[in-house]
């Protein structure tokens, strides 16, 4: 294979955007999932609007983010070392659990 | 590979919570090729959009489906739905940082425990779920 060309997806460089995106692409689907709890905002609301809250929060806040670690992203490149995304990953699965775990409440005390 | 010795001062590498958390998660080792790290963060986020697809699922079966389901079948279907949702997006966020520690200190990188799981769930829920049918059928 020697001469061949290395494939699209072994360049590192587009490696911080493809995660940029995926980031972009769960935070999409997360506030999709929680708008379906408007369905129940007339009788639950007191459960329904701090769980919209969070979810709605913590997507525009991980968004609000996304720029300052994409030029991270580039520049860990460049030295070889990207530190792991600890923060913003333990804030997405809290708040998927927390939009389960309420979900669950919601639907079993209807 | 570097680790955060030589990161310059007012780098990403000291921005207060996040990096104490870092510290707490992930305490010993080196931060490992950046590709690596980057991939498992992608593989995290699309077992995420799993469990918030089941979750959103489950949410969507007990709003709408009002007229196919009694409400007991309805509340079944959808907190199983929830529930497995949840337990897909607390097995990712277990199974990132275990990968993430492997990496630092270049270990093997453990075989998700999710993919037979969810299989399993999977396989359950749409027999369940079948089963509903037949019996509205009759």
């Amino acid at each position: 294979m020697s001469g061949s060309s290395p494939s699209p997806s072994a360049d590192p460089r587009d490696q911080p955007e493809r995660t940029s995106l995926a980031w972009t692409r769960t935070l999409t689907g997360m506030l999709a999932a929680s708008l379906l709890l408007i369905r129940w905002l007339t009788t639950a609301g007191v459960v329904v609007l701090p769980l919209l809250l969070l979810t709605i929060s913590s997507a525009f806040g991980i968004l609000a983010t996304q720029r300052t670690r994409l030029r991270r992203d580039w520049r860990g490149l460049a030295r070889r070392s990207v530190p792991a995304e600890v923060g913003s990953v333990v804030l997405l699965t809290a708040t998927v659990l927390a939009l389960g775990l309420g979900g669950v409440g919601i639907i079993l005390t209807q | 590979m570097g680790n955060d010795a030589g990161a310059p001062p007012g780098d990403v590498h000291d921005d207060g919570f996040s990096e104490r958390l870092r510290r707490r998660l992930l305490p010993d080792g080196d931060d490992p090729d950046p590709r690596l790290t980057l991939a498992n963060e992608r593989t995290f986020l699309a077992w995420t959009r799993t469990a918030l697809a089941l979750v959103g699922g489950g949410l969507a079966v007990d709003a709408f489906t009002g007229e196919v389901w009694s409400a007991t079948e309805r509340k079944i279907v959808a907190v199983l739905l929830i529930a497995a949702g949840v337990v897909c997006s607390a097995g990712s966020f277990y199974h990132w940082l275990l990968v993430e520690r492997a990496m630092r200190n270049r270990r093997a990188i453990p075989l998700p425990l999710m993919l037979p799981l969810l299989t399993v769930a999977c396989v359950a829920g749409t027999l369940f779920v079948l089963i509903l049918f037949v019996n509205g059928l009759r």
